[in-house]
């Protein structure tokens, strides 16, 4: 009586997803299935925003914020009314195996995670700081910014992890205590980054791409209800296939390249160096403003 | 699928062809039958029978029979409820008789209302049964009146084919359309003499002698056939075998499985 591994019905598994790299469909799906024990504790909770690719990461895909047509009633949803389409959505939230499958299935090669859980929608339990270097800058600037910020939250005795955008950047993530809003995380980030700027010739704390090149933006604008980053592990719909992979801070020290970081090397990676982020819950200073 | 040459071992009715004062006690025997080849339904990825269940249009729960009752829609979602001693009350009385009526001849019966056919054999002693039998064939003629089946009186035919007295049910006037009310049917024009003349000449050419045997169902035999040879070679699989590709995933799936299990 069907499979018991799992409630998904695989299709089209011979179909190619990355046709630069040539990776078919079905080696996305092992992807996923390799990396769900490292991924769904970071997706748990969370509402998520899908990218699809049905034509293969050479066409352009679509955002997917509703739950399609054909949803099973096993995944489960969010429904949460939307200001700006001004309708009802109903978020997916991939809390098992089948529901990472099935998004697999649906030719899924982003997954886009918020920085709340469905508990509190409106309340942060993710700091996210986007460090997105401007060419000239490259990864290897925005490797030496993210080791500046971490030693100055440490400094503040807060914690900080790293992972790879899966392209040029580079993204900061800690878990936060309840009780901070939106508002506070994103002014936290903003004084530290103008600090950070004073000292610091590479670093820009307020405008994003071309107004400074060859600097790095420490991006704070994105800790809001709603927003998303791409979830750690998630691919990237790039000609590699690079996947959004955590990173110990030995290996940003040493200097990486994001693009050795694909869907075939990552499920080798003998560590987990998010294993434990959700475990340690961080507090901000008091008395921070946005401005 | 041997042909069935032997009679159906029992009558599904008995009683008597009451003509007059005239009484001709008979066992009535199906003697048509369906060949065309049935299915089940299978769900198509593991093989296995489904069934059919009565599902509540409302919460869409299965219900039993013992909680289900007829009604009759007399408007849109509007019913009125029949219980089954209701229903059995309004039954025809079965009173054992097929009432001939009147006596027709058999070629001015129109087949359009035929509806099935029985075969009448003679219950206890053939005398009478012989008789009957006997003045249709001569005359050619057949006898029209009414019998009731189970739940339903029929008109019905009875006449002599093949040494047998047949009983055939016939459809309710109401049951038959009249064809003459298509629309087109009513601006026929009347065809020329020539054609007229030509047409009859081709039709005469064509004409023989009326032989059913020489019909077959092609697609049922095609069925059977298929059906034979999927028997002797590739029988049916009770679970389809999985791609290569499926596979390969499940053996991934079942390490990641016990792997979220440890967690």
């Amino acid at each position: 009586m069907g499979d018991p591994l799992t409630r998904v019905e695989f299709t089209h598994l011979p179909k190619v997803l990355y046709p630069e790299a040539g990776i078919t469909k079905l080696e996305v799906i092992k992807y996923f299935i390799r990396i769900a024990p490292r991924m769904l504790p970071l997706l748990a909770g969370r509402p998520i925003v899908l990218t699809r690719y049905p034509d293969g990461a050479g066409a352009p895909g679509f955002y997917e914020k509703d739950a399609p047509m054909g949803t099973p009633d096993w995944v489960e949803t969010y429904p949460h009314h939307s200001e700006t389409a001004d309708r009802m959505i109903r978020y997916i939230v991939c809390n098992n195996l089948d529901t990472l499958l099935w998004l697999a299935n649906l030719d899924t090669l982003e997954i886009h995670v918020m920085f709340s859980t469905t508990r509190s929608y409106t309340a942060p339990d993710l700091l996210f700081i986007d460090l997105d270097p401007e060419p000239p800058a490259t990864t290897a600037d925005a490797a030496a910014e993210a080791l500046l910020v971490r030693d100055r939250l440490a400094s503040q005795r807060i914690r900080i992890s790293v992972k790879t955008s899966g392209k040029r950047g580079l993204h900061l993530v800690t878990p936060l205590v309840h009780g901070l809003s939106f508002q506070e995380v994103r002014g936290f980030i903003h004084d530290m980054s103008r600090n950070l700027a004073r000292e610091h010739a590479l670093i820009a704390s307020e405008a994003p791409g071309p107004a400074n090149p060859g600097k790095v933006f420490v991006d704070y604008a994105m800790n809001g209800a709603g927003k998303t980053m791409v979830a750690p592990y998630s691919p990237r719909a790039t000609p590699r296939a690079t996947v959004s992979t955590p990173l110990s801070w030995e290996e940003v020290g040493k200097g990486i390249k994001p693009g050795d970081f694909h869907i075939q090397s990552v499920p080798a990676r003998e560590e987990d160096p998010w294993k434990d982020l959700l475990r340690h819950p961080q507090k901000l200073p008091a008395g921070r403003g946005e401005g | 699928m041997s042909e069935e040459k032997k009679s159906p071992r029992r009558p599904i009715w008995s009683g008597t062809i009451s003509i007059g004062l005239v009484n001709v006690p008979v066992k009535v025997y199906p003697m048509t039958r369906d060949t065309s080849v049935s299915f089940r339904l299978l769900h198509r990825k593991d093989g296995q029978p489904l069934r059919y269940e009565r599902v509540c249009t409302r919460d869409g729960k299965v219900v039993p029979w013992e909680e289900t009752v007829k009604g009759f829609e007399v408007r849109k979602n509007e019913f009125i409820v029949l219980e089954k001693e209701e229903l059995r009350a309004a039954l025809p009385e079965s009173d054992r008789r097929i009432r001939i009526d009147t006596f027709v001849h058999y070629l001015s019966l129109d087949p359009v209302f035929f509806e099935n056919s029985f075969a009448l054999v003679p219950d206890g002693t053939p005398d009478a049964y012989s008789l009957l039998l006997t003045v249709c064939e001569e005359l050619g003629e057949a006898g029209v009146g009414r019998f009731t089946l189970r739940t339903k009186e029929y008109p019905a035919v009875v006449h002599a084919y093949h040494g047998a007295l047949i009983l055939t049910t016939l459809r309710y006037a109401n049951e038959v359309m009249d064809p003459s009310a298509f629309e087109e049917l009513k601006a026929l024009s009347a065809p020329g003499p020539k054609q007229l003349d030509l047409a009859k000449r081709i039709i005469t050419e064509l004409s023989g002698d009326f032989d059913i045997s020489a019909y077959q169902d092609t697609y049922h035999e095609r069925v059977l056939a298929l059906i034979e040879k999927k028997r002797a070679g590739e029988t049916i699989r009770v679970e389809k075998p999985k791609a290569a590709e499926v596979k390969e995933l499940m053996v991934a799936l079942e390490e990641t499985v016990a792997k979220l299990g440890k967690q």
